[in-house]
């Protein structure tokens, strides 16, 4: 009843829009005619799983397709269709072969079912930009994005909400299966509410369907007969247990869209996603030429997550206060959201070039194993075990197979020298995730991910503040082999100098070894006499460089971790790489059962990527605001990187 | 560009960064051609050089005496000398296959001491540099080959204290009859085995010196893995300089100076790509090596063991 009548003002709202387009066409225009008379309509198609009107997952997507439009300049700039209740999933295979055919610039698959059909059909189309979701896993196809939603944020604030407000200490949660973003709702709002009120009993009931309403219903009267007196579910199924809660007088929590005109009396907040945010995201590319390989995520930072209050209900003040302060602390980081659960311990194997403490490549791998082991819940939730000084790649690859027969959930081959040995022994273990950089091919292999550092704009940063620092108009640069993280960050210094002192003399030395201490060294002495008095270097030999900068009274600037502890007097700022950005992500993945085939990369906007400077050097007051500044603009995107070659 | 090669600054600096490089592998080559010369070749250097970084760097910046880690360094290497010559001189066991695991138990247990004792790559203050009076400030060479550190100097004056002790006294006699003619010194009463367990250990302490050189001489840090390598340079250097002294000298000047030229080229930004820059010393080294091997015979009785005890 409900789709037909939208159905009919969809018509009807197309109808008009056509008329208005016409009158426009005709009316005369006088500034830039051309422009709008050549301007195609960007053409987006819709396949979704329920109903546009369903109160959740599809009506999400709808609503964020309506502010696209309006956004982008109505139906002239971007027209949309969309094909919903298509819960069979051959029907929806055969519409979005069908839309791709008919030339649509983007088919959104929007149901994490449709990926093997996508799968099947994206390569066919190569002019099309698909999207898919809710995952991270592109397949490592170049046409398609995909996009998920981390409902762990909004499901924590519910959490601590639903704690607070609950007399009978009993909560009930509705899912419908144990996956996707209805597993991390569920998750959040169970880590909310434990930290909110520890002693409370949360009780989660999957139901199996997203489409099952009765039984949605009967699993929400399941919970008020076991004592709750707040509920919250997620997909569109969960309209019938609102239905029961609302007879019980028990509270509700909504998530995807806004559930509150459902049972305006007993709903208190809702998690409300906007994928408009993705979607601008997409189509920018798309219009930049990149039809795919990306994937993205909502959050309440970057507001694709929306907390929506029903302003009907009286929430005490203190209970708001509290919400409040959550949701501050997730979009600062001060919050840590209770990372996803696995029914046995979470075991991760990493095998690295160099020693876990060689303050640069492979440290910065252990420092963020050790943050994920924390943020997963301790020892019980989540181990690790590595072996370190792994530069014979023969020797490591053995033990990357090791690893993976001995059962390691996720086997981490941390250096792009192991690539080759990873894609021959990652097919033999389907079941086993691999995890490699720095680099972002995944061989297109479906349980490996790949990750890379975006070290060209901390080497930028840097760069800045050499060349601002710099008195003899020379800076030395020691790198290990010109490749991969190395040569970006190079570059990126180099780049970020010239930027700023135009004729400032940037020497770049490759000592060839990654190891080679001693020779690290000898590179710097060759800088120091050729004049500089700012160095920089790349990878673990960097050591005997600070040594030689410690003695010339040269500045050091510092890469992948924090190296201010060997030379306080030198080290002017490092690029410290916060791998456990990526490895959240990757962690997520697998508990959402995707073992690869995506990549990701650290920088300074995710945070994966952090400058940080020696409190102890005094670095001039202009200088700090020029870095913070060029930080800033690289960030929002204001400042690109060019790096020449 | 190429021009910007032959100016002082420049030839200076290729210089007495040759001069520092090739410090470590003085020491190291040094000790292996007393070794070979008596018909052992040792492939542990590398491991020997690393146990010998460590303890040195480690007592230094426990005790804060330098001279101490240096003896520490001599006293680890003569250690695993003494293990090396027991396992090829008494055991007979291959010594090409049991270097390769002395090089592989100092690379571990280097590393293994690091991460319990230290855990992080620190700092040490080691060897100033010593100015020689009068000599340092004579223009260019002063500040070439003046102004080093001690063990620099040290390792310098080995080379014609080496050649001394193998061709002008009765032990050099003894050692080079031992790697030549085993039997034949057996019979005229000498014992290989005494022979050979002081020239492995003398080798292994001057291993244990070369790493120092590198952890509180010349770097001032430790950090695993550190010779990254630096150890089989020498054991080739000493191919390469003919199991003579002064060639292994001629050899590690030449390694370390072409070694210094590219890193020089690479900074003046004469356009040769780094991969092939970094590649020269080896290139050079192969080159010379088959230019001069034809000409040179190696100890006869290098890598055969004597079984005279059994």
């Amino acid at each position: 009843m409900n789709k037909f009548r939208l159905l009919i003002t969809g018509l009807l709202l197309v109808a008009v829009l056509l008329g208005a387009c016409q009158a426009e066409e005709a009316a005369p225009v006088v500034e830039e005619p051309s422009v709008e008379e050549e301007a195609e309509p960007f053409k987006v198609a819709v396949v979704m799983p329920s109903s546009i009107a369903d109160l959740a997952f599809s009506q999400s997507m709808y609503d964020a397709l309506l502010t696209i439009q309006e956004e982008m300049g109505g139906e002239e700039a971007m027209e949309f269709v969309y094909s919903d209740g298509m819960f069979v999933v051959d029907d929806a295979a055969a519409a979005i072969r069908d839309y791709a055919a008919e030339g649509y610039n983007l088919v959104i698959a929007h149901g994490s079912q449709y990926g093997s059909s996508l799968q099947e059909i994206a390569p066919d189309f190569p002019e099309t930009s698909f999207a898919w979701g809710t995952t991270v896993d592109t397949f490592g196809i170049a046409n398609i994005f995909a996009y998920e939603a981390a409902s762990d944020q909004g499901g924590y604030v519910n959490g601590v909400l639903a704690a607070s407000l609950s007399e009978s200490g009993v909560l009930g949660v509705v899912g419908p299966i144990e996956t996707g973003d209805a597993k991390l709702y569920v998750d959040g709002f169970v880590a909310g509410a434990i930290a909110t009120v520890p002693d409370i009993q949360v009780n989660v009931n999957y139901i199996g369907s997203f489409s099952d309403v009765a039984l949605a219903a009967e699993a929400a009267n399941t919970h008020i007969a076991a004592g709750a007196d707040v509920l919250t579910g997620t997909a569109q199924m969960v309209v019938g247990a609102i239905g029961v809660a609302e007879e019980s007088g028990a509270l509700w929590f909504g998530t995807q869209a806004s559930q509150t005109e459902l049972a305006p009396d007993i709903v208190v907040a809702n998690q409300v996603y906007r994928w408009d945010v993705v979607l601008n995201e997409i189509i920018d590319l798309i219009d930049a030429g990149t039809l795919g390989g990306k994937s993205f995520i909502i959050d309440l930072a970057n507001g694709g997550e929306v907390l929506e209050f029903n302003p009907d209900f009286e929430l005490p003040a203190d209970v708001l206060a509290l919400a409040e302060e959550t949701i501050a602390g997730i979009t600062g980081g001060a919050v840590e959201i209770g990372a996803p659960t696995f029914e046995d311990v979470f075991r991760v194997a990493v095998v690295m070039p160099s020693a876990i403490n060689d303050l640069a490549f492979s440290q910065s791998m252990y420092d963020a194993l050790v943050a994920i082991q924390d943020w997963m819940g301790g020892e019980g939730a989540m181990e690790f075990v590595y072996s370190d000084g792994m530069f014979v790649v023969d020797d490591a690859a053995a033990a990357i197979r090791d690893y993976a027969a001995e059962g390691f959930d996720l086997v981490i081959a941390h250096g792009s020298q192991y690539g080759s040995s990873l894609q021959e022994i990652a097919p033999d273990f389907p079941e086993t995730s691999f995890a490699w950089g720095t680099t972002l091919d995944t061989f297109g292999i479906d349980n490996i991910f790949a990750y890379e550092a975006a070290s060209q704009q901390g080497g930028y940063v840097n760069g800045v503040i050499a060349a601002s620092l710099s008195e003899s108009g020379v800076l030395g640069v020691v790198g290990p082999i010109e490749t991969g993280d190395a040569k970006l960050y190079v570059d990126g210094f180099a780049a970020g100098a010239k930027a700023t002192v135009p004729d400032i003399q940037v020497n770049v030395n490759y000592i060839g070894s990654f190891s080679d201490v001693a020779l690290a060294a000898e590179a710097a002495n060759t800088h120091v006499a050729a004049g500089a008095d700012g160095l920089t270097g790349t990878a673990q030999m960097v050591v005997g460089a600070i040594g030689v900068a410690e003695e010339s009274d040269a500045m050091w600037f510092g890469t992948q971790a924090s190296q201010t502890g060997l030379a306080p007097a030198n080290v002017v700022a490092n690029q410290v790489y916060h791998w456990e950005v990526v490895l959240k992500d990757i962690v997520q993945s697998i508990a959402d059962g995707t073992y690869g085939g995506t990549s990701f990369v650290i920088d300074l906007a995710n945070g994966g990527e952090v400058m940080d400077f020696n409190s102890d050097y005094e670095i001039p007051a202009e200088v700090l605001s020029l870095a913070e500044a060029t930080i800033q603009g690289i960030i929002d995107g204001t400042i690109s990187i060019n790096l020449g070659d | 560009m190429i021009s910007d090669l032959l100016s002082m600054t420049v030839l200076v600096g290729i210089l007495t960064s040759g001069i520092r490089l090739a410090t470590p592998y003085l020491y190291a080559a040094i000790g292996e051609t007393f070794g070979q010369r008596s018909g052992v070749l040792n492939l542990g250097v590398d491991g020997q050089m690393l146990l010998g970084a460590f303890a040195a760097f480690y007592v230094a910046i426990t005790t804060g005496n330098l001279w101490l880690g240096v003896l520490s360094a001599m006293i680890i290497g003569g250690l695993m000398g003494l293990a090396m010559a027991f396992v090829t001189v008494n055991l007979h066991a291959e010594q090409g296959i049991s270097g390769i695991g002395f090089y592989l138990f100092g690379l571990g247990l280097s590393d293994l001491l690091f991460q319990k004792l230290l855990g992080t790559v620190e700092t040490v203050k080691g060897f100033r540099k010593v100015f020689i009076p009068v000599l340092s400030d004579l223009p260019v060479v002063g500040e070439i080959f003046f102004r080093q550190n001690i063990l620099v100097y040290i390792a310098f004056a080995l080379v014609p204290i080496a050649w001394f002790i193998l061709n002008k006294t009765t032990l050099g006699l003894k050692i080079r009859a031992v790697g030549e003619n085993p039997e034949a010194a057996d019979s005229l009463g000498v014992s290989v085995a005494r022979i050979r367990y002081f020239t492995i250990i003398l080798g292994g302490t001057l291993s244990g010196v070369a790493g120092a050189s590198l952890s509180i001489a010349l770097l001032n840090v430790f950090q695993q893995n550190m010779t990254s390598g630096l150890g089989f340079i020498a054991v080739a250097l000493v191919y390469f300089g003919a199991w003579r002294p002064w060639g292994v000298l001629a050899g590690a000047l030449l390694f370390s100076l072409v070694n210094s030229l590219q890193l020089w080229i690479q900074v003046l930004g004469i356009p040769i790509p780094s991969d092939i820059a970094v590649m020269m010393p080896y290139i050079l080294t192969i080159l010379v090596l088959v230019a001069t091997v034809s000409r040179v015979r190696a100890p006869s009785a290098l890598t055969k063991s004597f079984g005279h005890d059994d």
